[in-house]
This record gives C-alpha cells, structure tokens and sequence, in this order.
C-alpha cells in the first residue's frame, strides 16, 4: 500500500505541469531520455484515481484544473455541473487511466435491424479507450458471463481503433489529422472487427467538437512509446504480484536450457550469454540457441547476422534454424567478405554431427509483407459493415470477393511452406535454415508453425504460450511497428501475427482434438493484442521493453515497472469464463509409451491395407513419368497434377509426403499437417463473423453441441469416479463446468461474444412489412396507390 | 421364376442355381465358382462376370489401404465382396445387408467408367470402345460423388481383368433398358420377404408412408389441426393423378364443393393442407391456376374456401418467383459435380470462385431464404399460406411466358419440384418432430413421394430422358445439411444420414425413388400381382381391393401398399453398426420431438367460422420478398384489374432487406419460438457439404469432431455399463 500513497502523492506534486504534456494541441514531442516522460504519464492516476477524481471534482478542489488542456474549449463551469452525478453511476477507469474528453447525449445507433435504433448515453474518452456509457445502466441482470474485464461491450481501446469515419450529409469520411468541419455522426471501425455509430446530432456542438477532435487525436497521431497506457498503467498498479505461470517467457538461461533439453537439441546446440547486456545484437534476446561448433567471434561479428539461431530440434535430430541476412549491398567488397562469412558458418555446420542443412529464403518464397497488409485489408473489409445493406450487397458474390482478396491464398501458402520444412526435417532428415531480412516475421509465422505441427507439446495452452514467447515476443518479432501501436509509420504495419493465429486456427478447426485450446482462446488472443495493459504485444524487441522498463540504460533497479503479460488470463476473464478457452474434447497425452502405443496402432491398420510402399508410390512414379496424359494425372488428384506440371523433385517429394501422411491415420500427438486444398481453407468465422447479426444464429452453431459434450464429460467423470471409489483408486480432478452454457435455454452461435449483443438474441419474426398492411382501412388506398403506379409504367 | 419357397426365403442363405449364372458361368473355373456362390445376388439378380483378387483402395478415417475381394458384374450392379481375413471384421458387416454397401454401385449409378493402365494409358470406356491393354486399375466415377477405384494389378488373372471391365461396360449400357423393366419379375416379392425378415429386427419408431388413410388421420391428429379432415376423394386418382389418395382439406368443404375446384388448377392439384401452426396457421400447397379457369363460375366459392382454409387472410407465396428453376439447378448440379471430381482441374486458388461459378450454393441459398421467410410469416399471425408452384401469369405477361417456354424453363409439373421443397423445408424448421428420423421420413413420404414428385424424371434413373433431370431432392437435401451444419443439437439423425439418403436416390431397386407420382407406383404393383393394366384414359375401372389379389394377404395389411421395399427399410442396406451411426449424439432431445403441438390450443375462433362463411378473405401474394393485396382471385379475368394487378408492391426493395426485417426485428412476437430454427442465409454460412461431394476426392472429409462426440457417448455407455455389473 506503501507504494500507492507515494504515487498519488506524487501525482498530486506533478499536477500543475501534467496539462501541457497531455495537450494534442501544441504536442511537445518529449525527448525520450526525458525523466519525467515515462513516470509523470505514469503517475497520473493512482489506483484510487477514478473514486478520488471523481469525489473531489464535486468540490471542485485542484484535482480539476489538472484536465488537460482541451479545457480551453470548454469552462470549467460546464464540466462542473454534468460530471458528478452521472459518472459516479457508470464510468470505472482503470489504475492510471485518465479521462480526457467526453460527450452527452450521443446516440449509439444500433444497425442490426435496419431501423435506426439507439441508445442515448454519453461518449467518452480517455488515455486508454474511447467507451459509450448508456443512460440505461446496462448491468442489470443481463450481465453476460463471459465478459472481459478490462475491455467491456462499448468500450475500444485507442489501439483497437482501425479508422474512423465522419458521416456530413449521408457521406461518409474519413476522419484525420486537423477538422475542419465536424460531422454529425461517428463511425468507428475497430482492429477486432466491431463497428460502432455514434450519432451526434443531438449533442452540443462544443462537446461534439470536443469529443470528435479528442478521438481523432488520441487514436490517429503519431505517439511516443513513453505516453503508452501501458505505463502509465504499470505505474499505477502495483506492484505485487508474483505471476505464477506455466508459460515459459524464455527470458532467462534456464528455460533455453530446459527447452534444448526437452527437444533433445543440446548434443549439438548451446545457450550464448554474449548478449547479456545486448553486446551482441540489440534485435537479439539475452539468451540464444546456437550450434555448438560456432565461435563466439563470428557471433559477434556482424551484430548476429548471418549466424544461425536455432529454434527447435526434431525427434530424429533434424533442427530447425533462422538467420537474419545480411543487408543488401552494394560494395563488392562487403559482399565478397559476407559470403566468406557465411560459407564458413555453413561449412561448419554442415559437418556431422550436424544433418545436411538446407537454407530457405522467406522473402523470397512467400508474400511480401506488403501483400499481406494489402491482402488483410482487403479481407477485413469484408467483415466491416457499416449496414445492413452493404452487407448484403457484397454478400451475393461472397465466394469470389473472398477469393479476390487472396487472404486465404497467403494462409495457404503459409501452411504449405510450414509443411515443405516439416517434410525436410522428418521426411528427409535435414535441418532446416529459415532466411529472412530480420528473421523476425515470416520466420516467426513459419517456425512456429512448423512446431505447432511437429510437436505436440505446443499444442497444449501452455506450450503454444511458450512458443510464442520463444519465436515472437524473444524472436524479436516487431509488434509495435507491425500492429502500429504508435501510429507512426504505417508503412510497416503488417497482421503477421494475425496470420498466424489464422494459420493455427486451420490446424484447430481441422483436428480439434489434438489442441487443448479452442478457437475462442485464438479469438481472444487476437483481441488481446490491442489491449494496452499488457506488455506482450507492445514492445518491438526484448531490448526496447528492457531499455524502457528501467529508464536509463540497464541496471539494478530494473523491477522498476511490472508489466502483466498477457497470459495471465484471469486479469481479462474470470475462472468460469476462462473455461471456454480449454477445449473439453482435447485428447490428452496418453500415459504409455509412445512407441508402444503406436505399434499397436498400426498393426491393426496392417491388416486392412497393403503396406504404403506398393500400393502407393510404385505405380504413381509410373504416372509421373507419363506427363503428357491429363487424365492419368488427374486420377492420383488434381493436386498431384498440377505440380507434376512444375516437374519438381521437390514437390515430389512434398507431395508424397503430403500424401502418404494424409493416408494415414492421424495420431493427435504426432505430426500434424493440415489440409491445404481449395477446400480446405476457411475462413475464421468466429473472429470475422461474431458481430455481424445476420450471421448469427440462435441456438445453432457448434455451442449448441457444447453443452452436450460438457454433460457428457460429466457424467463420464462421475461415473469413473464411481468406477474409482469402487476400486479405491485416487479420484480425477473434475473439470470446472460451465454454467453459463447451462443457464441460458437457446444460445447463440455467436456465443460467447454474442452475448455482448444482448438485442440480437430476442425472437426474431418479422413485422416491418406487414405493419402496413395490417391496417385493412389503409388497404383500399394503398390499391389506388398501385393503379397510378402501374398506369405510370 | 426362383428355386426356394417364397415364405422361407432367406437373402443371406439364397444360392442361385446355375441357371441363373450369365452366359459365361460354364467356362468359369472353380475358384470363381465359390466366390459366385458366395455373392449374395438379390432375386432377379445374376452374375455375369467376376474376378477374384482384387484390391479395392479404400480411404477411410484410418488412412489409405485397399482391400482384397472379389469384383462381380451382374445384371443390375457392380458389386465388390471382401475377402474376409481372418480375425478381421471387415468382411462381415457385408453378409448382413443384401442391398447395398459402400463397395457397391448401382449400374444406373455409375457416371463413368475408366481403365486405366499403370504405364501408358487410360481409357474412358463405352460400350463402343473395345480395350486394347490389360487395365490394371479400373476408377468408377459414380453419380452419387463416389469414386471407386479397383486393382487388378496383383490379382495374377489379367485376362479376368478384361473380361469384367467389358461386361461391366455392355452391362451398364444395357441396364438403362433392362432397369426399367427388373422390377416387373416376380422376383421382386422375395425381396419383400427378405425385407420382412430384415423389418422385424429393427425397432425403429413407424414411418408413415401416407399411403392408407389412417396415416393422414394419425398425422393430422398430431398436428392439430382442428378445422381439417383427410378426403379419400382422389382415392382412385380419378381427380387428379399426380396427388396422393388422401388430402386434407377444410372439414367444412364436401367432397361434391371439392371436386368442383380441381379443374381450376394446373393438374388439378388443388390446394391442400401441409402443416398447421400450433399458433393457428396452415400451410397450404397448391398448382399454379389453370389458364382456363373461369371466374365467374360458381366454382370460384370452393376455390376461395379452399384457399382460405377459414381464415380471414391468405398470403399466396409464389415458389418459383425467387427460386431456381429445374432446369437451372440441373445446370449447376453438373457443374458442381465437375468441380469436386477429383479430376477437375481447377486450382486452389481458384477454387472458391468456381465453387461461386456452379451458382449451387447460391440455389442453396435461395431456398433457406425463401423457406424463412415463409416460416416468419406463419408465425406472424393466423392466415393461410399458400405455396403455389407457377402463379399463372399466362394472360399477363404472355411474352415472358413466350421467353420462357422457348427456353425450356417452364416445367409444367409446378407444385411438384419446389414446392416439395419449400414445403418440407419449412415444417423441417418449424417442426421438431420433422427433425427427428421417423418424423424426417415421415416428412419426405408425404411432402415428396406421394405428393408426386417425379423422382424418376428428375433422377433420370433409368437414363431415358436427360432434358428432365434435375436433382430438386438432392437440392432439398443439401439445405436439410446447411440447417444440420448449423444447428448440429436439433437433430436427431445425422450427415452420414443425410449422405445414405443421397446415396439411396441412386439406387433403383426401391419403390421410393422409382416413380414419377404415387398412382404410377400402385399401378405397377397392382399390374405385377395381377397382370392387369389399369389406363385411366376414360374414365376409371374399380380396382379390385388389393387385399385380394395378393396371395399373401397378411403383407398387404400390414403395409398397405406397393411390394417394392421402400429406402426406409435401412436395414437393407446398412448394418447395425452403420445405422447406428445415423444416431446424433448430440441431439438435445428436450428441444424436440415429444412436443408435439397442441391443436386445443390454437386459437380457432369464431372470426375463422365467419369468414368461412362470408368467404370474404383478404388475398396476398408474396415474392421477391415483398407483399402485395389481392383483391381478386383470379385478376386476370377481370378487365378493369388485369392491367395493374399483380403489380408487386416493393419490387424495387431487394430481397436482403426483407429478410433483413425478418432476422432482426426488435418487437418478436409473442409466440412461443421454442422448435422454431432460424438460419443464416449469408454467404460465409452457406457451406459446401464436403462429406458428400468431395467423397470421391483425395482429401476425405473426415468429420473429426462429429466422431469424437460419438466416441465420448460410447465411453459413456461401457462406462454405465461396467458400473451396472
């Protein structure tokens, strides 16, 4: 408790100079040495912020001048006399969160039904999320159980925000920089696919111009990393807990030690702590992987470049690596002296016991990163919908809109590529070397798909969390810059990430017993890439979260912030709600050997089948030879033809492999290679689909069948309880049940997130067309109406 | 015609004589000899060429193997015996079902024949073409989406290879002639036999086949409907011949007043109850109004009676307005059917916009759409809807029909194709007793089978006429997979249920899908037992009870009806294991069957007596979505309306904000919505069912998911089981 007084005191010694650095009117870019920035944004609310702001600004006592300075639009007098009654009812900021601007009586418009409902309420914003507090308190008892603590159902958080629109006069546009003229209504297209409409027309126009110009501000301009929410939230939470977590965060020796170990890498890989004080490579972790006969000088050498990093080992020895290239030259000379640096490093490491390494340049063989921004953004827009009408409009030529925006071509060819390094490193013994610029975009997408398919330990919650820190946050993937959190370059924004939860997605919806966790979780992960509390996703390498945690340089005090992660699941849901995220149907990891199990398998399958060598690859080689016959080709599948076209031993071999894997029976613990045909590629309907009532459906949707599958899971664990205490065995632990699947008769498809729209879930019967024509009065006129009509045409 | 009494008959025992063999049974050795015997032929049935030791590749949830077994050709199918192995299961399952497996194929069924030879070539076979290598594979790519694919390569006998690639090719020529008469041999009772001995094991709730009176008065009974009576008169189909013997007709209405509106609509088929609303509407069906009809006949009065069904109001739901036509969904039936070949060679890339190509799932689409919107408007209050096929609109826009009919795109069987369609589809969203097997059976007999849809046109089973084909059931049953896919806990049969029945409209051996209305279906069971044709040319010679001209009396009583099995009998044609798998495990029984709606409850009134009798009702008709007053009934006749009438009243609003209004409007209506599914029509849920027509494709749909949950409900059950001992 210490630590908050001392934070609200010093909040209170800073106040008089806070308005000048929160002003977007004359924004003072701070330098980022600057002591104060990272403290004084910090220190602006304690954890008592909101009820002592709240309190004191009845009396009007000093917490009030320090309203930033868009307090020159307004006098203080106003502010006065709305504020304390209604915000006591409704608005809960969080520690350090701050209130900047806000407007009463804004209209939300709900577009769902194509009538222009609305509730009233007033909109507001703060140094972390614009929200709508409706004048009707909506927590009732309809409060839906699965509810985000941090992020409620009108709340966006600035980052989340994707663009926002003006509508002047039914036109709508985009909304930038400085306005001129202020629009009568607001939409708000978020990064997590909800559209929200504020309509403005019944409020003041000081407020309106208040609350447009501080939303566009606070969302739309270029920020420091300093004046992040998640600092100022660090600060102002304290800093207690002790995050007991299974996640392993891959920043300390130990768990690169563990990992080598479990993977079986560490006969020929080592951990390096030459980078400890980010000697070697500020992109680099602390800790990293290399083989084992590399010298420490030519890691050293070129600030980690052209060394290969290992990322994981298979079973049979065969790892996986990365290298960042080296940037393109011009001078022969470097170049020359580059190549005899990388010739070396390969020589030494395609010596035994090292496999053959085969090297393949990402940048090269997938979409640029540009294409992926473009491809996203086309496919997004699909999803974001305005109205109705819209909706319906593109909704006829949805297959080859889909197609076009060639989204799920970029999903393919990621998965394809993760599948030809699976095949490399099990089908043919090699280890692997990923190449790209950075080694930290398409090289995070592939790695970690790569071991999400071959081990199945990534698959449990746990694991993939693990991976992620290992590959994306350790990996140095850039998240500030890709989800341009700061908004300052928009060139190098790219939904990497989102391509890879969608990659893991595929894999889910097409085996979903082999993964602990549901798409609900990937879901929810996506979001949580926006929420500014967590570090995770915030920082674009290890070195700038560790330069920036602790002000100056590297030293002792560098427990100064405490971030949360966002793998602390309960700071964003509760227990019962966390439930959703587990997959009940997960099979989990046998007890027995493996290899045992597995031979018992395939015995029975013996029985049934030829062995896969005759039936399959000696007549097929035969086919192959024969090139010119179209038919012959299309017997074995069209995808095997159209890649004899391209006459490749390699994609012999991928396809063989591709094949003969998709023959066999799949082991949930094994190898998992995803189909990548035409159809076999979806879209993530959860994620694109949740907010957009046409699409849902009421007591359909895989939910329905949830709760079947929670009973039964409970009565089969009853029962085996019964079964135990029989035998006097130790008892299972039960699973928490859900009772939020059970309370509810009829849920929707959209569930859980659909609960956030608590309107669309009444009957739905239409009335619209007939209320006219109930009225048989009205019927006579109406047929006068036609008989003009028709005699018109 | 058969050795073995009929009464004793037993398929699984039956060992035809060697008469009954082919022509080539005499030079067959003695190895094929046994494996001969050993094929279970069905009564009528003979071998004509076999080959032993071939593999048949198989691609199952297990992966990719092939089994070993005989290839038969007989007369009516290409059939596949697995060798059974020893401590093996495979082969047994086969032994207990006569009809059908999933090594079998239907002669009309199969699409195309290929033989393919391992090194140089590959041959597509007719009847024409004479093989000039030894195939070593032969693929059968089947019109139900299945490939077959069999092995010759290690069987060691390649002139066998040969011989029954060539008889399966003359075989599946001839059988488009020969199928269409197999079933007029007495042979066919035995397999009535063989199907009572297999029907007294399954324990299955009835279905009700529509074919006795009794049925229409038990369904009726179930429903409800409290102002309605089932009327025998179409018993000798001497009203109509395409409707069934019974209809359900307003119980105020005679059977003198009824008669009198047969003539005023396309194929006399008049207006007739489908389903009642427990909140007081009914859903009618009806033909298109017969060009010649006359208004101002006294008849309109039964007409309008008929229509109104004693309500105030009547909303005439145009069927074809905003659905496809036969002719169309034929067109992207084949293009589909192209596409998930697994020679087609369209890249996957590409691969979405031609699936958008076929317009299938566009058709799809229309029907759910057009389905809500007419489940919505029987909820919306009391009132009749009527679906009528075509409303004839010959007088108003003759050039259109002009277009059309040069076209090809007016089929004059309307209220036979997509009112089956629309009708069924709408009781399956307001019914949950329609969700459940026997009541999904019971649904397809009575909106399908004895309504008189041309299932032997559409599914051109005997290959005699390509101009008519077109798959409007399989339509159906696509949109019947979309709700499942949808709502998987409100059903309780399943997708491989779902792919047994698509797989079931191929197979001609079933009274089911043979017949182009019910009349054809009693006529050829009543000229088979009595060698007499009844032609309803003038008039109707009295059918002599059928109880009568049967020997076997006791099987006409019990069924009532024609002596061909018909496809419910799933034993036939699928083991207990299979069936079994028929079973939804997730089916949330609460939300379904035994609600069965309560006709006390229905506010029928006094207002519904007046307007009976005043016959003033208020006429609507709904299309594209929209609505518009009627005032007269037939507009066409009357000069001063015939110019604006019909006139829709919002054409210009699009069908999305129709239905829009239906999704979401905020104000529901006080009815219990309990058994009511509402689907999404938009185009991200409109699915491709992969199960059924990517079978034949490398990447199987493998329905993890469905499988795991059956598996935990097995676990569920040893596990009860155990704690029971």
């Amino acid at each position: 408790m210490g630590g908050v007084n001392y934070v609200s005191r010093r909040r209170a010694a800073l106040q008089p100079e806070e308005p000048d650095e929160e002003s977007w009117e004359e924004l003072v870019p701070l330098p980022p040495s600057c002591p104060l920035a990272g403290t004084a944004a910090g220190s602006w609310g304690g954890r008592e912020a909101p009820g002592a702001m709240l309190g004191k600004g009845a009396g009007g006592s000093g917490a009030k001048p320090a309203k930033p300075s868009f307090v020159s639009y307004v006098s203080p007098e106003e502010i006065h006399k709305k504020e304390p009654i209604e915000k006591e009812v409704n608005l809960h900021l969080l520690p350090g969160e701050l209130l900047l601007c806000e407007a009463n009586t804004v209209l939300k418009c709900v577009q769902e039904d194509g009538s222009n409902r609305g509730a009233c309420g007033k909109l507001i914003c703060t140094n972390f999320k614009i929200a709508f507090l409706g004048d009707e308190s909506a927590s009732d008892d309809n409060e839906p159980e699965f509810k985000n603590k941090i992020i409620g159902e009108n709340d966006i958080t600035l980052h989340c925000i994707d663009h926002i629109y003006g509508v002047y006069d039914e036109k709508k546009k985009s909304l930038s920089g400085q306005l001129k003229k202020y629009p009568e209504k607001l939409i708000i297209h978020c990064k997590d696919l909800r559209v929200f409409h504020f309509c403005l027309r019944y409020t003041k126009e000081e407020e309106v111009k208040r609350i447009v110009s501080g939303i566009v501000h606070h969302s739309q301009t270029p920020k420091l990393l300093k004046r992040l929410f998640l600092f100022s939230y660090a600060t102002a939470v304290p800093t207690n807990t002790d995050i007991q977590n299974q996640t392993v965060m891959f920043d300390a020796i130990k768990d690169w030690r563990v990992e080598l170990e479990r993977t079986k890498g560490n006969m020929k890989y080592k951990v390096l702590s030459a980078n400890e004080a980010y000697k070697v490579s500020e992109k680099l972790p602390l800790y990293f992987v290399v083989p084992m006969s590399l010298s420490e000088e030519s890691i050293l050498q070129y600030q980690g470049r052209g060394i290969p990093i290992w990322c994981w080992s298979c079973h049979n020895g065969a790892s996986l690596l990365k290298m960042s290239a080296f940037p393109k030259e011009q001078e022969d000379n470097t170049l020359q002296m580059h190549k005899i640096f990388l010739d070396g490093v390969y020589k030494t490491i395609n010596k035994p016991p090292y496999e053959v390494l085969k090297t393949d340049d990402l940048s090269s063989s997938l979409p640029s990163l540009q294409d992926i921004q473009a491809a996203y953004t086309r496919f997004k827009q699909l999803f974001l919908i305005d109205n109705s009408t819209d909706f319906w409009d593109t909704d006829v030529k949805w297959f080859s809109l889909l197609e076009s925006t060639n989204w799920l071509e970029i999903v393919r060819r990621c998965l394809k590529k993760a599948i030809e390094v699976a095949e490399y490193l099990e089908g043919q013994n090699t280890n692997v070397l990923l190449v790209e610029e950075n080694a930290s975009d398409l090289c995070c997408v592939i790695s970690s798909l790569v071991q999400v398919m071959m081990d199945s330990h990534y698959r449990t919650k746990f694991g993939f969390q693990s991976l992620i820190q290992k590959e994306w946050v350790m990996g140095g993937h850039c998240f500030l810059d890709r989800c341009n959190h700061l908004r300052q370059n928009d060139k190098e924004e790219a939904p990497v990430f989102l391509l890879f939860l969608d990659c893991v997605w595929q894999l889910v919806q097409q085996y979903p017993p082999a993964f602990e966790f549901t798409e609900t979780y990937l879901t929810v992960l996506s979001d949580s890439l926006y929420i500014p509390i967590f570090s995770t996703f915030f920082f674009n390498s290890q070195h700038q979260k560790d330069t920036n945690t602790s002000g100056e340089g590297h030293s002792a005090q560098s427990s100064h912030f405490r971030f949360l992660t966002v793998w602390d699941w309960s700071v964003q849901f509760e227990s019962k709600a966390q439930v959703l995220l587990n997959n009940p149907l997960y099979v989990e990891k046998p007890k027995l050997d493996k290899s045992q199990r597995k031979t018992t398998r395939f015995k029975h399958q013996r029985q049934l089948s030829l062995p896969l060598t005759q039936t399959k690859s000696s007549p097929k080689r035969g086919f192959f030879r024969e090139e010119t016959d179209h038919f012959i080709k299309n017997i074995l599948g069209k995808r095997i033809s159209k890649l004899i076209n391209s006459s490749d031993e390699l994609h012999n071999n991928f396809t063989e492999f591709y094949d003969s894997w998709h023959c066999k029976p799949v082991d949930f613990h094994g190898l998992l290679l995803p189909h990548i045909d035409g159809p076999g590629i979806k879209v993530w309907a959860q994620r694109y689909l949740r907010w957009i009532p046409e699409a849902q459906l009421l007591g359909g949707g895989t939910v329905a069948t949830a709760t079947k599958i929670l009973d039964m899971i409970e009565e089969v664990q009853s029962l085996q309880k019964k079964m135990d205490e029989k035998h006097s065995l130790t008892v299972p632990q039960g699973r928490e049940s859900l009772p939020m699947l059970r309370n509810s008769a009829r849920l929707s498809s959209l569930f859980p997130f659909a609960l956030l729209q608590r309107h669309s879930l009444k009957p739905v019967l239409p009335t619209s067309t007939w209320k006219d024509l109930e009225d048989e009065d009205d019927l006579a006129k109406r047929d006068d109406e036609f008989v003009d009509l028709s005699e018109v045409i | 015609m058969l050795s073995g009494s009929k009464n004793s008959f037993k398929i699984q025992q039956h060992k035809p004589g060697p008469a009954l063999r082919g022509p080539k049974s005499s030079d067959m050795n003695s190895g094929r000899n046994r494996n001969c015997q050993a094929f279970p032929c069905i009564p009528g049935e003979h071998v004509l060429e076999a080959a032993a030791h071939v593999r048949k590749i198989v691609r199952s949830r297990d992966g990719e193997g092939s089994i070993l077994g005989t290839l038969y050709c007989t007369n009516l199918r290409v059939a596949f015996v697995p060798e059974p192995a020893p401590g093996d299961t495979v082969g047994a399952p086969r032994c207990s079902t006569c009809l059908h497996s999933e090594h079998d194929v239907a002669l009309p069924c199969i699409g195309r024949l290929v033989a393919v030879n391992s090194v140089t070539k590959a041959k597509v076979l007719t009847a024409s073409s004479t093989l000039k290598f030894i195939p070593e594979e032969l693929v059968l790519y089947c019109r139900d989406f299945r490939v077959l694919r069999f092995r010759f390569r290690d069987s060691g006998l390649e002139p066998r290879a040969c011989q029954v690639t060539l008889a399966i090719v003359q075989a599946q020529e001839s059988s488009s002639a020969s199928a269409g008469k197999w079933y007029d041999t007495g042979a066919i009772r035995n397999l009535e036999n063989a199907w009572l001995s297999t029907e007294e094991s399954s324990s299955s709730p009835p279905t009700l086949l529509f074919e006795r009176p009794c049925d229409w008065e038990k369904e009726l009974r179930r429903l409800g409907a409290a102002g309605w009576r089932v009327s025998p008169v179409n018993e000798r189909f001497d009203m109509a011949t395409s409707l069934p013997k019974y209809l359900w007709v307003p119980s105020r209405l005679l059977d003198n007043e009824l008669k009198r509106a047969f003539g005023h609509f396309n194929a006399r088929r008049i207006p007739r109850l489908c389903w009642h609303h427990p909140g007081g509407s009914d859903l009618l069906r009806a033909a298109g109004f017969h060009a010649d009809s006359d208004p101002e006949k006294e008849d309109v009065r039964s007409v309008e009676a008929l229509m109104l069904a004693g309500h105030a109001q009547c909303v005439i739901v145009e069927t074809a307005a905003d659905l496809p036509s036969p002719a169309e969904i034929q067109l992207s039936y084949l293009k589909l059917r192209a596409l998930c070949l697994p020679d087609s060679s369209v890249a996957d890339e590409k691969w979405l916009s031609a699936l958008e190509g076929t317009r299938w799932l566009e058709h799809v689409r229309a029907c759910v759409r057009k389905a809500c919107e007419v489940a919505a408007l029987l909820a919306e209050r009391s009132r009749s809807i009527m679906l009528q096929g075509r409303v004839s609109r010959s007088l108003l826009w003759p050039r259109h029909r002009l277009d059309a009919l040069r076209l090809g795109q007016v089929c004059e069987s309307d209220d036979r194709d997509l009112n089956c369609l629309l009708a069924s589809l709408v009781q399956v969203l307001w019914d949950p007793h329609a969700r459940t097997q026997s009541g999904f059976q019971s649904l397809l007999q009575k909106e399908w089978v004895v309504a008189g849809h041309p299932f032997l046109q559409r599914l051109n089973l005997l290959r005699d006429n390509d101009r008519e084909e077109s798959p409007v059931f399989l339509l159906f049953l696509d949109c019947v997979w979309q709700l499942l896919q949808q709502f998987p806990a409100s059903f309780e049969f399943t997708e491989t249920y779902l792919v047994a029945l698509h797989d079931s409209s191929y197979i001609p051996f079933f009274s089911t899908f043979l017949f182009n209305c019910q009349w054809e279906r009693d006529r050829r069971n009543q000229h088979r037992a009595s060698n007499q044709i009844y032609a309803p040319v003038n008039g109707w010679r009295e059918p002599p009870p059928l109880e009568i001209l049967q020997k076997g009396g006791r099987l006409a009583k019990e069924r009532g009806g024609p002596y061909l099995p018909t496809i419910w009998d799933w034993a036939l044609r699928y083991t207990t294991q299979q069936r079994a798998q028929f079973r939804n495990p997730a089916y949330a029984r609460g939300s379904g069957s035994t609600t069965v709606p309560n006709g006390k409850s229905a506010p029928l009134g006094g207002d519904k007596l007046e307007a009976a009798l005043s016959g003033n009702g208020t006429m609507y008709l709904f299309a594209k979505g929209a609505l518009s007053p009627q005032t007269h009934l037939f507009p066409w006749k009357n000069g001063s309306l015939s110019k604006k009438g019909w006139r829709r009243a919002q054409s210009s609003e699009s069908l999305s904000e129709q239905d829009r209004s239906l999704r979401s409007s905020p104000s529901g209506c006080p009815l219990q919505s309990e058994g009511l599914l509402l689907p999404a029509s938009v185009g991200p849920l409109i699915r491709l069912w992969r199960r059924c027509y990517l079978r034949g494709s490398q990447e199987v749909q493998r329905g993890l998911f469905a499988s795991t949950l059956a598996e935990l409900a097995e676990e569920l059950d040893l596990l009860r089981e155990r704690l029971g001992d």
